[in-house]
């Protein structure tokens, strides 16, 4: 007789693989409801959770901005290039060609890269975006291509050296070379931003490891709910989908707010700094509204993620189905 | 419908929980498990219904060879395994009627199917009017009622019982026995693993003795000792 009974719990169990992948079995309602519970259950570690997710994001998140205005005012100055090599308008692409393999020979030149007219267009444009009438008033192909260049040496002295070698070949404009003060205040702008990039990540790391331990309590304040599911056999994936979304709700919680302290630090920016008289340093960084977007988008997405780690990993390791 | 091959289970590379136990279990039998404490009659249970993986051996359920089951499929086999315990497991924060609707809602029931069933079930453990109450509210008695609704709302084909009498009186006990019987009647295969020799003597089904994980004796319509 066991072979029919056999057969029925291979039908049953059939019916339940026909029935599609556990995930779509597992009603909406039901998670939201035991996610929203948890949620409450542990609200000062649910808040602790949240608040470093929206910390460590905004700090994200405005860094970018920084980093962008900085690119922008110091006109996509890389801080090591110290010499530009302007060709005339007029320089015939053996010129070019020729300045060009002038400057890989040189043992003194570490690392070149060319503007063509489009590029230079481009930059002429955004550099100058306040006088759209002045920019209308040049045409593309009156702008000089340009080499930038990155000497070995950083004196000053052997940098216009080297410069000489250049300034009489055929087709060169003129050689010009940066200001040793910009570069260092870019420099140092730079450091300043990349810390609170470092400072920020850090911050994520710990909201992740806030997360997996939220999300322990939650699995062990429940483990008589947990012990029951898995007793009358419910599927691995609807036990742990609800800790699952617990932890990426706060992230995304976390996310939120942390888009609203970077939309405000925009604001702000702009209302205080940018196109004031006496901030010469300041009110050249700023961004476009896109890069706005791109920051609130990042912020919301990394929080989501760590959120799904921190949760992901202390399912796994403490909630064995 | 339960046939284990030579199974045995060592926990933490020494203890012997089970050696090399064959024993073959029909359809709509009901067993019952004896041995003193440490006897092995637990592990038995949990191996059926894979909490635990024989070290050694094969266990076949309905047909199935369940040490070779993946895990994503072992829910499945619980569908088909009611368990009930000594200390009830109900969740205390849910009524009655929750207690027993979870077991169909965390297998992804439907609502309408969950209110047509469980008021069926509570009738027939005879809770039909304590469906409101809390399980701190009831008698042990009543509570291990609850959880055997629970075990066997999905009308599983084997249930299985680890000492469900353990915490009751012997009158109380005799309702337990009564309903685990009827259960039984309906094909579902009982194995229930006690210390209850009154129960056993009563009952005179077949008995399984262990004793230091091995089965001893296998006696049909036995009595405890």
């Amino acid at each position: 007789m066991a072979g029919s009974f056999a057969i029925r719990l291979a039908a049953s169990t059939n019916e339940q693989k026909g029935s599609g992948p556990d995930l779509v079995a597992i009603r909406l309602d039901y998670v939201a409801k035991e996610t929203g519970s948890n949620l409450v259950r542990n609200i000062t570690l649910t808040l602790a959770s949240v608040l470093t997710v929206a910390i460590a994001l905004a700090f994200v998140g405005v860094s970018y901005l920084i980093g962008v205005g900085i690119e922008g005012s110091f006109g996509g100055l890389q801080s090591d290039v110290r010499m530009f090599v302007y060709m005339n308008p007029t320089a015939t692409q053996d010129q070019i060609d020729s300045v060009r393999k002038a400057l890989e020979k040189s043992p003194q030149v570490d690392s070149i890269v060319f503007l063509d007219q489009a590029e230079t267009y481009k930059e002429f444009k955004r550099l100058f975006k306040d006088q759209p009438d002045f920019v209308e008033s040049i045409d593309p192909k009156e702008l000089p291509q340009s080499f930038r260049i990155k000497p070995t040496s950083t004196d000053s002295e052997v940098v216009s050296a080297v410069g000489k070698q250049f300034e009489d070949l055929p087709g060169v404009y003129r050689v010009e070379y940066a200001s040793k003060l910009a570069s260092d205040i870019k420099r140092s702008l730079d450091t300043l931003n990349g810390w609170i990039t470092k400072f920020g990540l850090a911050l994520i790391a710990v909201s992740v490891m806030l997360i997996f331990n939220t999300i322990r309590t939650a699995v062990f304040a429940r483990r008589r709910e947990i012990e029951v599911m898995r007793l009358v056999g419910a599927s691995n994936w609807f036990i742990r989908l609800p800790f699952i979304v617990e932890g990426m709700v706060q992230g995304l919680i976390g996310a939120i707010v942390a888009s609203g302290l970077t939309w405000s630090f925009d604001v702000l920016w702009k209302r205080n700094f940018v196109n004031q008289r006496g901030l010469d340093l300041l009110n050249n960084i700023t961004w476009e509204s896109s890069n706005l977007w791109i920051a609130v988008f990042t912020v919301l997405t990394v929080g989501a993620v760590a959120g799904a780690i921190g949760s992901g990993v202390a399912v796994g390791r403490y909630l064995r189905v | 419908m339960i046939k284990l091959e030579d199974v045995s289970k060592i926990y933490k590379g020494e203890h012997i929980a089970l050696r090399d136990a064959t024993v073959e279990i029909e359809k709509g039998e009901f067993v019952f498990l004896v041995g003193s404490s440490g006897s092995g009659k637990s592990t038995f249970l949990r191996l059926l219904n894979r909490a635990e993986i024989a070290d050694k051996g094969v266990i076949y359920v309905a047909g199935k060879d369940i040490g070779s089951l993946p895990s994503y499929r072992v829910p499945y086999l619980r569908r088909n395994i009611g368990t009930v315990f000594q200390d009830f497991k109900l969740l205390p924060n849910k009524t009655v009627y929750e207690n027993v609707a979870f077991a169909l809602e965390a297998i992804g029931r439907p609502k309408s199917a969950i209110r047509e069933a469980v008021p069926q079930i509570l009738d027939l453990v005879g809770l039909g009017r304590k469906d409101g109450s809390y399980p701190h509210e009831l008698s042990g008695g009543e509570q291990q009622r609850v959880s055997i609704a629970r075990a066997f709302i999905n009308r599983p084909l084997i249930l299985l019982a680890d000492e469900p009498t353990g915490n009751l009186d012997p009158a109380t006990s005799v309702g337990i026995m009564k309903l685990l019987d009827r259960i039984n009647r309906t094909g579902t295969t009982v194995v229930m693993a006690t210390h209850d020799r009154g129960i056993v003597d009563t009952m005179r089904r077949r008995v399984i003795e262990l004793d230091r994980g091995r089965i001893v004796r296998d006696q049909a319509r036995g009595v405890y000792e």
